[in-house]
């Protein structure tokens, strides 16, 4: 009895091991990018452009929930829109630069006036011509509360006006420099007025310039997209198809990417990132991210009103560990508040390293004794906000303040947050070039989303003055002052900006991927051998 | 019997209106943030207030539940916040694909589990008997996700026989049927078995033997039509259990079906969608345990009798 026992046991931990085991020859003779069975993503036919494959399927982690540019701002779906629709100005990935996109070019013929010139060539998927009218429609829509969800986005802009049927008139409150970074975002895609007008048309909004058009949005399944073969560029898409499949299990999808059912994996969880690059058929991808994680301050409340207090908990932090510890190395520290490779980003200053020695110190002036703190700290129960929270838990014991850790759903944390009722709270800001978004949004005296409740007017005053600022060199400075400042003024502990990791089928090119995931996968397709 | 049925499909209403009750109080109490998932991060307060307004959240728990009441007797159950879909109507689109997940998962599951069952409690206290308990052991301990992910590496990934992933066709539902499939067989391995032990020791069983009817006609037709009444029993509850609780199978295997749509529904505080969905949940498993109970009737016609003097 006791050898059947053992014999079945050995079964179960074969069947597992077997299971579980790395890449081995199997998959790599399997995988020579020809046969049916390649891993990789390589089994699919071959499409209508010669030696690439028909369809290119993206394994997301979420699945889409609008197909309205307007009536959204969500990562995923935006990722959609860059298929199907275009904006005035693109934003390029690289130097975070505005290229001519719908616009050819554009001007600020006076503080309060951007005039565009618009591409004459252009159409919609439909083969309706693209113009003025169009432009015109699009903003005025954007801009009214009624029928837009972005509204708050455009604040800045009075008015919208054609001056002839390839020229249009952005009339502003005042100068921005970073209004042309604002009209690069999907949701404020170009959409046909002429869709619109026709009443028998449901979804209007379906219908843009891009390279791919809308097929079909099987809820929970898929979303499909076909090349546009009325596209109005010279580099159409390649793939005949592509495909989103949300995939919420990360492991699934990385499963998926190993047998070939989805060519790309967005966002595989790291502790399978081994795996991933032992498999000869797979390319592991990385690149500095845009989005940081901070720990934040609750500014205008006890015991966080206390400036020193804050620098303290600034020191007794060890970045390095945390990077090691929740992304396996995947990541980069820094001090300022700035996000890694936005414009003007500044890091030499001196600012508040891990050292414990100092942290007592300055706890000691901050007027509290070690083990006389006991602290609130807030966080959103997902990744990797749970495995961040025990170590700073960790790392404030070791100076004598106890934590204690609240969790609550993202959106109820926002909320909290908002009202105030947090002293402590981990939180993380994607920004890919603009500075508003950071001077204004974090930091700015009664904004929605300053979640520290900071407010000075000094900073006021600066993230103006960023804002509206022409000379590029003033600009430049005044931007790395209101860091130095912002640093030792300590409403947040910026933590880490996470790298851009993302695995895919080793055949896949023509990607155009953003550190912080708003990727635009127009000219991506899977290359067959 | 037909007035025993309008019977149980008149019970189903304070059922309905009790499980309605709970799981809106419950979702009341997990409390979250719904204006705040539905709006953009920058909104300001001005817009949560309208929002919150608007969806008739500053009202006390007993008027909104009132409320959802007054429209789910009219047969409105209201619409996703996340998405702005009427919720029967997008529960009716996912429950074939669980219906679908479900049927076929039972179906492997008896195809294995009777036959292995009968074939233990015919060998008892053999290593026959042991290692088929041990397989039933197995199935019971395994975790649905870790199961799946096992057959995934397996069959998608290293031998590249089935698809991992959706839902696009009959092969995509083989990995999916067999993990829920293999948990339902261990249990109903031991019902059987233990069922079938019971039967095989009776005296018309002896009777029959001392007949001379043979083997297999003592087992299947005196032995397991006696035995049928427990083992109908454990698949009816199995059933409901699979159409309403396999959203870990439905998540690992991208399944579109409700438990999936249930999993993502409580994750974005869907009120209207998380509630609407596990009434009619409720509502299911009634259905299914009524049916149960009438597979009883024509299993055993002494039930029959009762359900008859009943009516």
């Amino acid at each position: 009895m006791k050898r059947i026992l053992a014999m079945l046991l050995a079964l179960v931990m074969v069947f597992a091991l077997v299971a579980c085991g790395g890449n081995n020859s199997t998959t790599n003779n399997g995988g020579s990018t020809s046969g049916g069975s390649t891993s990789g993503g390589s089994k699919g036919e071959e499409g209508s452009i010669p030696g690439v494959q028909k369809t290119l399927t993206i394994g997301i982690a979420s699945d889409i929930n609008e197909l309205d540019p307007q009536q959204q701002n969500d990562q995923i779906n935006n990722n959609c829109f860059a298929l199907t629709h275009q904006t005035l100005v693109f934003l390029t990935n690289d130097t975070n630069e505005q290229v001519p996109c719908l616009a050819e070019s554009w001007e600020w013929t006076d503080d309060t006036h951007l005039v565009f010139k618009l591409v004459q060539n252009a159409c919609f998927s439909d083969g309706t011509p693209f113009n003025a009218d169009d432009v015109v429609f699009t903003y005025q829509k954007a801009m009214d509360p009624e029928r837009s969800a972005v509204a708050a986005t455009l604040s800045l802009v009075e008015s919208v006006n054609k001056i002839d049927d390839y020229t249009v008139e952005f009339v502003t409150k005042s100068y921005s420099n970073e209004l042309l970074s604002v009209l690069a975002g999907y949701p404020l895609s170009i959409l046909s007025k002429e869709a619109y007008d026709d009443t028998s048309n449901e979804q209007p909004y379906l219908i843009g310039t891009g390279r791919y058009v809308f097929k079909e949005w099987k809820e929970g399944q898929s979303v499909t997209f076909v090349r546009n073969e009325n596209f109005w560029g010279d580099d159409p898409g390649q793939a005949d198809e592509i495909i989103f499949k949300p995939i919420l299990e990360s492991a699934s999808r990385v499963a998926a990417l190993q047998s070939g059912d989805i060519d790309v994996c967005i966002d595989p969880p790291i502790n399978e990132l081994s795996i991933l690059q032992e498999d000869a058929n797979v390319t592991v991808h990385n690149q500095a991210g845009t989005r940081l994680f901070y720990l934040g301050f609750n500014c205008a409340k006890e015991p966080f009103d206390n400036q020193t207090l804050r620098q303290a908990i600034a020191c007794a932090i060890n970045r390095e560990e945390i990077i090691n510890g929740v992304l396996d190395g995947y990541g980069q520290p820094q001090t300022t508040v700035v996000n890694r490779g936005v414009w003007s980003f500044y890091d030499d200053m001196e600012g508040f390293d891990y050292d414990v020695d100092r942290a007592k110190q300055l706890l000691s002036e901050a007027g509290y004794s070690e083990g006389e703190l006991t602290v609130d700290l807030y966080i959103s129960n997902g990744s990797p906000y749970t495995s961040i929270a025990p170590m700073i838990q960790e790392y404030l014991r070791v100076i004598g303040v106890t934590v204690n850790i609240q969790q609550f759903d993202e959106a109820t944390l926002k909320s909290e947050c908002q009202s105030g009722n947090q002293q402590m709270f981990l939180w993380r800001w994607n920004v890919i070039d603009r500075l508003d978004e950071i001077y204004t949004e974090l930091f700015s005296t009664d904004y929605p989303t300053n979640y520290h409740h900071y407010s000075d007017s000094y900073v006021d005053e600066m993230a103006v003055k960023v804002l509206t600022e022409k000379d590029k060199d003033t600009r430049l400075q005044l931007s790395q002052d209101l860091q130095t400042y912002l640093v030792e003024a300590c409403p947040q502990v910026p933590l880490y900006v996470a790298d851009l990791v993302i695995a895919y089928n080793k055949n896949l090119q023509g990607t155009y991927l953003f550190g912080g995931g708003n990727h635009n996968w127009s000219w991506a397709y899977v290359a067959l051998d | 019997m037909i007035r025993y049925v309008l019977k149980r499909l008149l019970f189903m209403i304070p059922t309905i209106l009790l499980t309605s009750l709970i799981i809106y109080w419950a979702m009341d109490l997990a409390g979250g943030d719904v204006v705040g998932n539905m709006l953009p991060e920058n909104a300001t307060q001005e817009q949560r207030d309208a929002l919150t307004e608007e969806l008739g959240l500053n009202d006390p728990f007993v008027v909104r539940y009132a409320r959802y009441m007054a429209g789910l007797v009219t047969g409105d159950m209201g619409v996703s916040y996340k998405t702005g879909k009427d919720v029967f109507k997008t529960f009716m689109e996912r429950l074939p694909m669980t219906l679908a997940l479900g049927g076929t998962a039972l179906i492997v599951a008896c195809i294995i589990s009777i036959p292995l069952g009968i074939y233990t409690a015919l060998n008892q206290n053999t290593w026959k008997d042991t290692t088929g308990m041990v397989f039933a052991l197995f199935g019971v301990s395994m975790p649905n996700f870790w199961l799946g992910l096992m057959l995934m590496l397996i069959f998608a990934v290293k031998l590249n026989w089935l698809p991992s992933q959706g839902a696009d066709g009959p092969k995509y539902l083989v990995l999916p049927a067999l993990t829920v499939g293999l948990g339902l067989a261990a249990l109903i391995t031991r019902t059987t078995r233990s069922a079938m032990l019971d039967v095989i020791r009776q005296d018309y069983m002896t009777t029959a033997k001392a007949k001379g009817a043979s083997h297999r006609r003592v087992i299947y037709y005196h032995g397991l039509k006696n035995a049928m009444i427990p083992i109908v029993t454990a698949i009816g509850m199995q059933f409901s259990l699979v159409m309403t609780g396999s959203a870990l199978a439905e998540v690992v295997f991208s399944w579109p079906g409700i438990g999936r749509l249930v999993f993502e529904s409580i994750d974005s505080r869907d009120i209207p969608m998380v509630t609407g969905s596990i009434i009619l949940c409720c509502v299911l498993m009634s259905i299914i345990n009524l049916i149960v109970d009438l597979i009883y009737a024509f299993l055993d016609p002494r039930i029959k009798a009762q359900y008859s003097n009943k009516g």
